[in-house]
């Protein structure tokens, strides 16, 4: 009876396992086999066109990584800061139980409402309009705790006993975090960046109603300037099968969805190769 | 039981380390009930007790290290050289530096063998390449792993075995030239070979630092130390030379822990 259950188990399992994985080869294969046909030169590096068939990604390929640029630059150096206070110098105590509670209550929040959040405050009151900066900044919020998360948790992975080693021959607390901590959570913090770089890459809805879905208000489609509109990828993706004019729309819509997902797939192995190297570098110098 | 090395404990010697009334809580526990112990200079004092009797956390007050967890208080005083370390406006970090700890597990860093044994050393602000080479060279050969390691220097502190990793953090503390080395059972998780090369280490540390040991062993503390420490239930029932403890101890506790009825 007891080994007939054990089978069923696993059988179940097993199943189950191999289920996600079909249903997941489905998908990419069949995006891969709409889209790819879609590719080419011309289309990865032309703008796009508002009216007739034949435009390209190029200004949101360019955008995608502009806004994620951006987005880093706000978002790491304040979550990073955060985790390790969180992690390394919070007490248990009423403060950090707040700090803690608004982090997981901000991770919560649908992207759509962080969206609106974005058009009211940069778009409308700071009157920025559609900009790269309030899409960037709104993704900041989106991401924000996750990347909290991800460093309290590579931090959490050190061993206390490479603290109290430091800490026993007289290296005071920031020079055991810096040179100890730091180091060995490195490799685990930097997979967990390049992670939510994917996840922060691939967001849509709150980028739609901050940064817009234009990518040339009269002006050259490639500029530093943060406060153009800068559609992106994904919006362009969701643009072009939902509101758009262009007679190849569907087209189109296939090819960004395989430029997308070849994308976010290249940071999901970039995550796991970077990763490796840094532990390796780290422990074996 | 084997009573070696009882040459100092018979002379009159200077108290290096000296507390009075010490008091540690955790949380609403004591952990230890007013403990008094002169720590002799250059000489290894060992305490000894059954599990849970607070020696661990004894020690670990004797640098401040109990600092670093929320929630444990200590009082009462530890002087060194003088100068109660508890005393407001001290600062724990230099008393760290003047009082080093070796654990119970290896705990090297996840660096190479050298930026192990220089780590202290660098974070006190020697930045000389040749200095920190002198260093980790002395440092090494004091923990009698020199020999073992001069040709790997740059390998992973994670490559060695457990007993050179636990000589590894000897050489480790040694390097920023503490006064006093704090060992919490440095060998309990290392093989007899490998235990016994740490006792050696032992017995020639102690003509330059002054050493406390934690031990669960009764026979490493008669084999390596001067002075000796029992613990039982946080409360400190009788110390007193090695030798006298283990031949004539004057409490009922003491000689029923000797003879192995705490076990």
């Amino acid at each position: 009876m007891r080994r007939i259950a054990d089978r069923i188990a696993t059988f179940l399992l097993w199943t189950a396992a191999i289920g996600v994985l079909v249903l997941l080869a489905f998908f990419i294969g069949y995006i891969v086999y709409l889209g790819w046909h879609a590719i080419s030169w011309h289309f990865l590096t032309s703008p796009p066109s508002e009216v007739d068939a034949g435009g390209g990604i190029g200004p949101e390929i360019y955008n995608s990584f502009y806004i994620l640029i951006l987005t880093l630059i706000f978002t790491a150096p304040i979550a990073i800061a955060g985790g390790i206070y969180l992690q390394e110098y919070a007490r248990p105590g009423w403060f950090t139980n707040t700090v803690q509670f608004c982090a997981e209550s901000l991770a919560t929040i649908p992207s759509i409402v962080m969206g609106l959040f974005g058009l009211i405050v940069f778009v409308n009151l700071l009157g920025w309009r559609f900009s790269a900066i309030g899409g960037a900044l709104t993704l900041t919020l989106l991401n924000l705790p996750a990347l909290m998360r991800v460093t309290q948790e590579a931090l959490a992975s050190v061993p206390d006993s490479y603290r109290e080693a430091s800490m026993a021959i007289g290296a005071t607390k920031w020079q055991t975090i810096r040179k100890v901590v730091l180091p060995s959570a490195i490799a685990q913090l930097t997979t967990g960046i390049v992670l939510i770089a994917g996840r922060i890459f691939g967001e849509t809805a709150a980028l739609v109603y901050t940064a817009g879905t234009s990518v040339s208000a009269g002006r050259s489609a490639y500029d530093l300037n943060p406060f153009h509109n800068a559609e992106t990828l994904s919006v362009h993706l969701w643009y072009t099968h939902s509101e758009s004019l262009v007679p190849d729309a569907s087209a189109i819509g296939n090819g960004s969805a395989l430029v997308l997902l070849a994308m976010v797939l290249l940071f999901n192995i970039a995550a796991r190769v970077i990763g490796r190297t840094l532990t390796k570098r780290l422990t074996a110098t | 039981m084997l009573l070696g090395q009882q040459p100092k404990a018979d002379l009159d010697i200077n108290a290096k380390l000296m507390v009075t009334d010490l008091d540690v809580y955790y949380g609403a526990f004591q952990a230890i009930k007013r403990a008094s112990l002169d720590v002799a200079e250059n000489c290894v004092t060992a305490l000894i007790g059954p599990s849970g009797c607070g020696k661990s956390t004894f020690i670990r007050a004797l640098n401040r290290m109990h600092d670093l967890q929320a929630d444990v208080r200590v009082e009462g005083e530890v002087v060194l050289d003088g100068e109660d370390i508890y005393a407001p406006g001290v600062d724990p970090v230099a008393i760290r530096h003047r009082i080093g700890m070796v654990f119970q597990r290896p705990n090297p860093f996840p660096k190479s063998i050298f930026e192990n044994v220089v780590y202290g050393p660098r974070t006190h602000g020697q930045g000389n390449r040749k200095k920190l080479q002198e260093i980790a060279e002395r440092s090494l050969r004091q923990a009698a792993l020199w020999d073992e390691v001069k040709d790997r220097l740059d390998k992973s502190a994670l490559e060695l075995s457990g007993g050179q990793q636990q000589r590894l953090c000897i050489a480790r503390c040694l390097a920023v030239d503490p006064e006093v080395l704090l060992m919490d059972e440095p060998a309990s998780a290392l093989d007899p070979i490998a235990t016994s090369k740490i006792e050696d280490l032992i017995g020639e540390l102690k003509k330059d630092y002054t050493v406390v040991i934690v031990t669960h062993s009764m026979q490493q503390a008669a084999r390596i130390s001067d002075f000796t420490a029992f613990f039982l239930m946080g409360e400190l029932i009788e110390k007193g030379a090695t030798r006298a403890i283990f031949t004539q101890p004057k409490d009922k506790r003491t000689e029923d822990y000797i003879t192995g009825r705490y076990g």
